[in-house]
């Protein structure tokens, strides 16, 4: 006889760092909704909320769309000088981008999008730092801190 | 080996009653839920059926390739089907054929005589067998479940609301990805044309993230609908949204946009030259 596993029944803890595999546009969704929920809970604005979930689903569609869903996201709560926020980097082992000045320019774009993806989510964040190395993979960190 | 599967099959049928008592009494115990969920008449006739099938398939010569349990497998089938899997858990389902494992085995350790360890052996690949057909089986079922679920919000994620005279509405609701895109242009359009509609109104309060993907996609929409000389009223770009899609460099200044969309139906009624009372 077998019994029920108890799993199923223990409540998912947020935990203070989440890693989360991003495959597939689903676990794109996925991220967003563990971002807005960390956020909700340290305390940032809406609008806030808006601007770096947005963030996030662009950095983390580019994974699936140029990384072929190799990477993932780890997100945490993060301080420095009693201000709070929210860490979130992107990792990747895709073919890398050759030019990171070039892709980070309006417009520019190697699929059939607008090409405003990864200078979009510069200009939302705090802060924003890729390191990309070709035929290794791609980094994006990005940052943002509550107001105050 | 065919041997030994007919020396089990012989003990098996010789105290066939008692087993069938046995595995019955272990059922009510062990899942409860199941019982009164299928109803203990059923539960009683479907035992007794998968019993007299395990042990006729147990006198069955077969080579390797052939499945001996096909019989047994129909039926199990055919019961699981019965079953309503928002009331009972799939550990009661599997715990069906588990407890004739442990029926079958205290019996064959009582009537135990030189060979049991190797029949206890092949007892044990068989019942192994058989569960993880039945979990293949609950697996299944909630694979098509959540297919069909799939299905049918497809169905309703792209209505088209005829708002008034030559006005229509495209609420947008949830994640808008490429083969909704696909659909509510689809919709959108064949409406156009079916009503002789001058203006359509996509409304995306529902969407929760506005990022280049959703522009590009609402831009795709407005354009084509442009070509077909109907005006696109983009409405439910909120103030956190509006100020979003000014940072990531969307440029939606060609198309009508309204924060609500009451103001976009004025607009609409307006660019069709129609008033209200």
């Amino acid at each position: 006889m077998i019994k029920k596993p108890q799993l199923n029944n223990k409540p998912v803890k947020p935990d203070n760092s989440n890693l989360i595999p991003i495959a597939n546009f689903e676990n794109v969704i996925l991220g967003r909704q563990r971002v807005r929920e960390m956020m909700n809970s340290l305390g940032f604005s809406l609008l806030d909320q808006t601007r770096i979930v947005t963030a996030v689903s662009e950095l983390a569609r580019n994974i699936v769309v140029h990384a072929g869903g190799c990477g993932e996201m780890i997100i945490s709560a993060i301080e420095k000088n009693n201000k709070k926020g929210i860490e979130c980097i992107f990792k990747d082992q895709g073919k890398g981008i050759a030019d990171v000045n070039m892709a980070l320019q309006k417009g520019f774009s190697t699929s059939n999008s607008l090409g405003l993806g990864l200078s979009g989510a510069k200009n939302l964040c705090q802060e924003f730092e890729i390191n990309s190395v070709v035929g290794k993979g791609t980094q994006v960190t990005i940052r943002e801190w509550v107001k105050r | 080996m065919s041997n030994i599967n007919l020396k089990v099959a012989d003990i098996l049928d010789k105290n066939r009653e008692a087993l069938l008592d046995s595995w019955q009494q272990q059922l009510i115990v062990n899942t409860r839920v199941l019982v009164s969920e299928v109803g203990f008449n059923s539960i009683k006739s479907y035992s007794e059926q998968v019993l007299l099938s395990f042990i006729d398939s147990l006198t069955q010569d077969l080579s390797a390739e052939e499945d001996r349990f096909s019989q047994t497998r129909v039926l199990l089938k055919e019961f699981i089907a019965k079953i309503d899997f928002n009331n009972v858990d799939f550990v009661e389902v599997v715990n069906f054929i588990l407890t004739l494992k442990s029926s079958v085995t205290n019996l064959l350790i009582k009537e135990s005589d030189a060979c049991i360890s190797e029949s206890i052996l092949n007892l044990t690949s068989w019942f192994d067998d058989l569960t993880f057909y039945i979990f293949s089986i609950c697996i299944e079922t909630r694979e098509s479940l959540i297919r069909e679920q799939q299905r049918a919000f497809m169905d309703v994620s792209v209505p088209v609301v005829r708002l008034w005279n030559q006005i229509l509405m495209i609420p947008l609701v949830g994640m808008l990805d490429s083969s909704r895109t696909q659909q509510m242009m689809e919709t959108m359009l064949g409406a156009l044309e079916d009503y002789q509609s001058r203006v359509a109104i996509l409304d995306i309060s529902g969407i929760p993230v506005v990022d280049t993907l959703v522009a590009r996609h609402l831009i795709t929409a407005a354009s084509a609908a442009r070509l077909m000389g109907a005006e696109c009223i983009i409405t439910g770009v909120r103030a956190r949204i509006s100020q979003t899609l000014v940072q990531l460099g969307v440029d939606l200044s060609g198309f009508i946009t309204r924060s609500t969309l009451a103001d976009g139906f004025a607009t609409a009624l307006k660019i069709t030259g129609q008033q209200i009372g």
